[in-house]
């Protein structure tokens, strides 16, 4: 009840804010009218991304987990590419892909769907290849005694295994997407700008013209539009992927209906009439869907072959593509590293420690105030009502969208240029990486079980001892995954936060990584740099990976887990 | 004279780990008739279980074969349904989509799934929990829901893998005498029943029939007709002499 009232208010108050927004700055508000347009481009681009990667982390993951053979190769191969900061990417394929149509729009469409979806397949591929993999054997049995053919198997066992991973799993790939959408839809590169109508290039166009105002109002629509999805479609889907949960262990537990989801929308207009009219429109062609299905099913044979010709094109297609470009690349590679190397390519090495200071640094600053902020929040009832709203919509935002107002804040506060741009990378990897690792921890500090904090303040355990005892233990595994993710989202942030471009002649930059790739494509394009760029990136990203952050969430994982 | 229901000829079975043999069953045979329910016991690892999923055609056996109704035993057959320990319920179907799920596999359309699933749910007195989920209810209802959803396909053959195993003592002793009342049923479908156990009380409470299998690898020590009249009672002398037996063909 409280929760409902106080959204009202929320709503309330936003409303309140845009009406005298609109009449104080009344050109920002004209250029904010077309904003409900520019989302739903945005949206769609993020929507078809979506769906592409969908289709393809089911194709991808389910071929790996049923066929041994294919998992040889196809498992190392998505554990590199989700390894990799696709964005170091993203500038040479940006350029490839306008290249290929000649600046034609449709050619950068494709781009940023292109990029979007890289920035969402990995990770649910992963998912569903782990949920297939994991269902219990008995259940498998069940499904062979009772003979289920291969497309009700799939619908009946496989696909609900793979769903809360991959609900999961698509809330992550959809922020990471937004992230990518706003940089992607307007850049710069041989002196022009290229750009599609949406958000982000609003944004960043806003930002160009220096119209504080405009700028908020964008982020301020981007950060509604991530808000009303996670509200309509992200919360109630996690609430129902709820009843795909395998444990065995459960006795008379309630499972969520979706139902009781939207009860909390229920100030909405609910349609009954319209509603009933529908669903005496949809039943008849449900029945009918099923009945379809059924025969479908029956024609097993000629199925089983088309089930198989399908995952035979669909894998093929996609060994093509990388072998094409896995071999395009050793051979560019082999080629470069037997020529002498260029100049710059000697900066690389302190490029690199740069960049990892810069990270570091703001992993260390997200930590310093994510533990603290994640207990209170976790403990006290009464500022995770107040911060958890102010939490949500920070993290709804973007870090790519906030580029314009952190340059101005760094450069209005630092004392020289130089200083200036340099706090704004750090800022931008600190926004980029800190909400992986706060959201993380409150969900490690929640799982707590009630038990075991009684017991330790039973034995009264208070101050640094429960810390030490209960609290970090605890932490630690939701610690360690929220920073494998912070430092990938860190990675890919350099690209954005080194090379920062805006009106004027010369973009902001500072030695990094990131910026050698975005000077070697945009700049001065030399592909021999870029590759060795990105070569190094990926090398130091898959380092960290296998030598540091594997051994110890697996050491992480057999001492702190808290299930029996 | 026409073919047994179910045989079972020399059935062997082991496994290879690092170029060495685990022999689990060794050459068991037996045969099952109509209107049978049989029993097999034996020391946990004798392999028992491995013979019931050799006889579903869950695993194929090393050596030997599984004949049913006189031909060779295909894989997945539509005539053979198993109740599981673990009762293996599809934790996102409700109740009734779990009992169904053997008829949609065989293109039963709607009317009738539904049909037959619900006739079944009444059977094993789970009505009004249709649309429920597995992890809502009680172990002992979950096994309803698993013995329902084995019944619904109206098998010849009914098997058991060890079903009351996970059961608290009291539920599992009114779904035993369930099961028994089901079976005394003589419109209901399965011809014949067969059940693993380690319990040897359970047995001889249940079957007309022993079959005791040999620590590993197993093998056949005896067969036992149990001729004691139903309902049996646990406490009659007859009762602990059968079970003594048992005890000592195992030990």
């Amino acid at each position: 009840m409280v929760a409902r009232k106080r959204l009202r208010w929320v709503g309330l108050v936003l409303i309140a804010l845009g009406v005298s927004f609109a009449i104080a700055f009344p050109d920002s508000a004209r250029q904010a009218a077309t904003l409900p347009l520019l989302a739903s481009f945005s949206l769609g681009r993020m929507a078809a991304a979506y769906l592409l990667a969908l289709v393809f982390a089911i194709a991808y993951g389910t071929t790996m987990a049923l066929s041994k053979r294919a998992a040889v190769v196809m498992l190392p191969l998505l554990d590199v590419l989700q390894s990799v900061p696709i964005l170091g990417f993203f500038p040479a394929a940006l350029v490839f892909f306008v290249a290929t149509f000649q600046g034609h729009p449709a050619g950068l469409e494709i781009a940023v769907i292109f990029l979007i979806f890289t920035s969402m397949a990995w990770n649910m591929a992963f998912g569903v290849y782990e949920s297939i993999t994991t269902i219990p054997k008995d259940l498998e049995d069940a499904a062979r005694v009772f003979a289920l053919g291969d497309w009700l198997r799939f619908r009946r066992l496989v696909f609900p295994a793979m769903v809360p991973k991959l609900v999961y799993n698509s809330m992550l790939s959809w922020s990471n997407g937004w992230f990518f959408l706003v940089a992607s839809e307007i850049f710069t590169a041989f002196g022009a700008t290229y750009a599609r109508p949406g958000l982000g290039a609003f944004i960043a166009d806003r930002g160009d013209a220096g119209d504080v105002a405009g700028i908020l109002i964008g982020v301020g629509v981007l950060a509604a539009v991530v808000l009303t999805l996670d509200a309509l479609i992200w919360r109630p889907l996690s609430i129902w992927s709820e009843r795909f949960r395998i444990d065995t262990t459960g006795t008379g537990q309630p499972v969520p209906r979706v139902s009781g989801v939207y009860e909390r929308l229920a100030w909405l207009p609910r349609f009954t009439r319209l509603r009933q009219w529908l669903g005496s429109r949809v039943r008849p062609l449900m029945e009918r869907y099923s009945r379809l299905a059924t025969r479908f099913d029956r024609a097993t044979s000629a199925h089983r072959q088309v089930m198989r010709a399908i995952r035979w094109i669909d894998l093929g297609m996609f060994l093509a593509i990388f072998v094409v470009v896995v071999g395009s690349g050793l051979a560019g590679l082999s080629t470069l590293l037997l020529k002498p190397l260029p100049a710059a390519a000697y900066t690389i090495p302190e490029a690199t420690l740069r960049s990892f200071s810069r990270l570091a640094l703001a992993y260390a600053v997200s930590l310093a105030w994510t533990i603290p902020a994640a207990v209170v929040i976790a403990r006290n009832p009464r500022a995770s009502r107040v911060l958890t709203p102010v939490i949500e919509v920070s993290a709804s935002i973007p870090a790519t969208a906030l580029l314009p107002l952190i340059l101005g804040f760094a450069i209005a506060i630092a004392p020289s240029q130089g200083t200036g741009t340099e706090l704004a990378a750090f800022l931008i990897a600190l926004f980029a990486m800190q909400w992986y690792l706060l959201f993380n921890l409150i969900a490690g500090v929640r799982a707590i079980p009630g038990d075991l904090d009684e017991a330790a303040r039973a034995f009264g355990l208070r101050g640094l001892a429960y810390w030490r005892r209960l609290l970090v233990p605890a932490m630690i595994p939701s610690l360690l995954t929220g920073s494998i993710t912070a430092w990938g989202a860190g990675w890919n942030a350099l690209v954005v936060s080194e090379y920062i471009r805006f009106g004027g002649v010369r973009p902001y930059t500072v030695t990094g990584l990131g910026s050698l790739i975005d000077i070697a494509t945009f700049d001065v394009p030399d592909s021999e740099v870029l590759l060795l760029s990105i070569l190094t990136m990926v090398l130091v990203v898959l380092a960290m990976n296998k030598l540091l952050w594997r051994p110890l969430f697996k050491r992480a994982i057999k001492r702190y887990r808290l299930e029996g | 004279m026409a073919a047994p229901f179910l045989e079972v000829k020399h059935v062997s079975k082991s496994y290879f780990e690092a170029g060495k043999e685990f022999k689990v069953l060794e050459t068991v045979g037996f045969e099952l008739a109509e209107r049978d329910f049989v029993c097999i016991v034996g020391p946990s690892g004798c392999g028992k279980s491995t013979l019931l999923r050799i006889i579903v055609g869950l695993d194929t056996p090393t050596a030997g074969s599984v004949r049913f109704e006189g031909k060779p035993l295909v894989p997945e057959n539509p005539q053979v349904a198993m109740v599981f320990q673990s009762f293996a319920l599809f934790p996102w179907l409700t109740v009734e989509q779990n009992v169904e799920l053997g008829l949609e596999a065989r293109h039963d359309p709607p009317e009738r799934r539904h049909a037959q699933a619900r006739k079944f749910i009444d059977a094993v007195g789970l009505a009004g929990f249709e649309n429920a989920f597995p992890r809502e209810l009680s172990g002992g209802m979950k096994q309803r829901v698993g013995i329902a959803r084995a019944l619904a396909v109206e098998p010849l053959l009914l098997c058991m893998d060890e079903p009351f195993s996970s059961l608290d003592a009291l539920t599992a002793q009114s779904l035993r005498d369930e099961i028994l009342q089901l079976w005394s049923t003589p419109d209901l479908p399965p011809k014949a029943v067969l059940m693993v156990t380690h319990s040897i009380e359970e047995a001889v409470y249940m079957a007309d029939r022993v079959i005791v299998l040999s620590n590993r690898p197993g093998r056949v020590v005896a067969e036992l007709e149990i001729d004691l009249p139903r309902p049996r009672n646990r406490k009659e002398p007859e009762f602990f002499g059968w079970v003594d037996e048992i005890y000592s063909l195992i030990v």
